[in-house]
């Protein structure tokens, strides 16, 4: 993963969930994020040497881009311009949640195997965008025994049945 | 004369019955897709790239496939804008302005016949355009030296936000960051490793594909969950009956403008199909609006976006194949795709593998003509999906999109590097900076760094190598009149936002 994505985490679901415009505070907080990030990508890139090959060498072009993101990302977070609306508070605890509920399914897909874990992912998905309980339930277990099938039998895609928690 | 027996060729490779099948399975996956609310082509095109790598087609293959469902995309699309006035991208928003009232007025079947055959005919002005001019620019283009690349690409970054009044110094940004990810991995001339944190995993640098699926998926899923679902089985109560012809027939001359009009906006670096369809409807509107009917579900009105919208698409894969730059964000995509299958688009494209490009300029020819068959009888099909709801509809998107990336390298590490480019996306969603250049600056950041570092060869270090060449020079000027114009714009935009602003404050205190 590189610095840009840590810095989109660090901005997270953002400041003030209050609905209506933020007046420039989602601009000044993620431009300052990046400002970070590209200033520790600058700072390491000028480390980078190498006895041998081009004129230029490899830390030439990372450095020209840091400085330029730098600059960029600071004129940001200095003069922000327009206000950004962020969802209400409820919303942004169910995109947090959908959140987990992916990074979970990257973490448990091996030990429980492909349809147990995607039926999980479905149900939790559906559900989390307002399908109902039982729907969603039904969703997973129907849609992901059937996603198996169609992709490790018909199509050919390699995935496990049960995972390494059942040997 | 040549062109055409480059073309005979083509269509021979694009007639075998593999790739035909493809094509057919393309479109209707395709126009399902782009029917699909909130889906656009950018996104129905990403899903689909990993799950074509894991089925092990040749390149020609996979672009045809791939090619079949961005243009179904385009086709599918103007469906949800029509019926549910929900459009699948920014370009399909214009679809909707005069499309959601024919519909609102039961005359759907009338605006969904319009605009199918308007995208035909648009789509095909491009298509011609592309066999003609394509190779013409990819001629021009092998003059181009390693600093005259670099001039081209820089313009590509200062160019791709386009001139719609978003702050520019947020598409530079997006760009930038772009390009510090497009660094990661080991350095292609000297081999030493940077960014890499010492993991193996990031040795080969983040696979676009990985966070083109999570920049643009992932992030549509996050957005969704920000307001509640709305209910749309009220717009589908519709009676689909045959078109009425004349209709048809009264809307051509707006369909013809709307495609050249469309197509010269696609072939503009930056401009894309979102100016496409914004300019041919409003040069529509001025030419033919004489009785106030626009806006208020005029037959031309759907007619021109639409016939524009697929021009300016088709027109954008000139600059992606013959200078590998593309102009939108849906050849963005298809860059990414042409470069996970190690075809490096550009002039040399055209002489080392003139069967992949004709294959993929004589598919587009069978795909439209496939589109229009299936669009028109067949419509009743793709809109019973759209009572589909939402919550059933993307989990099992999602899920895709996961198998397709998981099946990329086997390995639950690209999934989570997919869900953070996800969040990522998502913020800069919300912050309106444009996703489109960091896209380009990941696709195209190790050949600006190599042809910066190949120019400087040359040169024995001397900086002045880049302003040497009339080309160079050429397209800096251009790029130094577009970021100008832009940052005027915005600044315009912004003395007006904050005028109106006062303006609103001093009405309310007096209204206290």
């Amino acid at each position: 993963m590189s610095g840009a994505g840590g810095a989109g985490k660090s901005a997270g679901p953002g400041p003030g969930s209050r609905s209506g415009a933020d007046r420039g505070t989602g601009n000044r907080v993620v431009g300052a994020a990046v400002f970070l990030v590209a200033a520790a990508y600058t700072w390491t890139a000028r480390s980078y040497t190498a006895p041998f090959g081009d004129v230029l060498g490899p830390a030439m072009f990372p450095t020209l881009v840091g400085v330029t993101a730098m600059l960029l990302s600071g004129l940001i977070a200095l003069f922000p311009g327009g206000g950004t609306s962020w969802p209400e508070r409820h919303r942004v605890l169910r995109q947090v949640a959908a959140t987990l509920v992916l990074v979970a399914y990257a973490f448990v897909l091996q030990p429980l195997g492909f349809p147990l874990a995607t039926a999980l992912l479905i149900a939790a998905v559906a559900w989390l965008m307002g399908g109902p309980a039982l729907g969603s339930a039904l969703l997973g277990a129907l849609a992901a025994p059937a996603l198996w099938f169609l992709f490790d039998r018909v199509l050919g895609l390699p995935l496990d049945f049960l995972g390494s928690w059942f040997g | 004369m040549e062109t055409l027996a480059l073309l005979g060729q083509g269509f021979a490779v694009a007639l075998t019955p593999l790739n035909l099948t493809l094509l057919l399975l393309g479109c209707f996956v395709g126009t399902l897709i782009g029917a699909m609310p909130g889906l656009g082509p950018v996104n129905g095109v990403a899903i689909l790239i990993p799950l074509t790598f894991a089925f092990g087609f040749d390149a020609v293959s996979s672009l045809i496939l791939l090619s079949a469902v961005y243009y179904g995309c385009m086709y599918g699309g103007r469906i949800s804008s029509i019926l549910l006035n929900i459009p699948g991208d920014e370009p399909a928003v214009m679809t909707t302005l005069d499309g959601f009232p024919m519909a609102q007025r039961g005359r759907a079947s009338d605006a969904l016949a319009i605009s199918g055959v308007a995208s035909f005919v648009g789509a095909t002005v491009a298509t011609i355009g592309l066999t003609l001019f394509a190779p013409l620019l990819a001629r021009a283009a092998i003059h181009f030296g390693p600093a005259d690349y670099f001039a081209l690409y820089l313009m590509a970054f200062a160019t791709i936000g386009g001139l719609s009044g978003v702050d520019p110094r947020k598409t530079l940004l997006s760009a930038a960051v772009g390009l510090m990810i497009a660094t990661v991995g080991l350095d292609p001339s000297t081999g030493i490793p940077r960014f890499t944190f010492d993991s193996f995993h990031l040795y080969d640098g983040v696979e676009p594909i990985v966070a083109l699926v999570g920049l643009f998926a992932i992030s549509e899923v996050l957005l969704l969950l920000e307001k509640p679902l709305v209910d749309v089985k009220d717009g589908l109560r519709q009676k689909f009956r045959m078109p009425s012809f004349t209709v048809i027939a009264g809307t051509l001359w707006a369909t013809a403008r709307g495609s050249v009009i469309g197509f010269v906006a696609g072939v503009l670096p930056g401009a894309g199909a979102s100016l496409g369809s914004v300019m041919s409807y409003s040069a529509e509107k001025q030419l033919s609006d004489r009785d106030g009917t626009f806006g208020h579900g005029d037959p031309r009105g759907v007619a021109a976006p639409e016939a524009g919208n697929n021009a300016a698409s088709g027109g954008a894969l000139i600059p992606m194949l013959s200078l590998g730059v593309p102009g939108s964000g849906t050849t963005a995509v298809m860059l990414a795709m042409l470069i996970s299958l190690n075809v490096q688009p550009g002039p040399l494209l055209f002489e080392r593998q003139p069967e992949l490009v004709w294959g993929l300029v004589a598919s587009l020819y069978l795909a439209n003509v496939t589109l229009l068959i299936l669009n028109i009888p067949l419509i009743g099909i793709f809109t019973r999906l759209l009572t589909v709801p939402t919550w059933s509809l993307m989990p099992v998107v999602v899920a895709v999109s996961f198998v397709g990336v998981y099946s990329i390298s086997n390995s639950t590490f690209d999934l989570k590097v997919m869900i953070a480019f996800g969040v990522l996306g998502y913020v800069f969603r919300k912050l309106d900076i444009s996703l489109v250049p960091l896209v380009l600056g990941l696709l195209l950041g190790i050949d600006m760094e190599n042809n910066l570092r190949r120019a400087l060869s040359i040169s024995g270090g001397d900086w002045s190598i880049l302003v040497a060449s009339p080309i160079s020079v050429g397209l800096y000027l251009l790029t130094a009149l577009f970021l100008g114009v832009s940052v005027w714009l915005a600044v315009r935009d912004r003395r007006r936002d904050v005028a109106r602003a006062a303006e609103t404050a001093r009405v309310d205190r007096a209204g206290q």
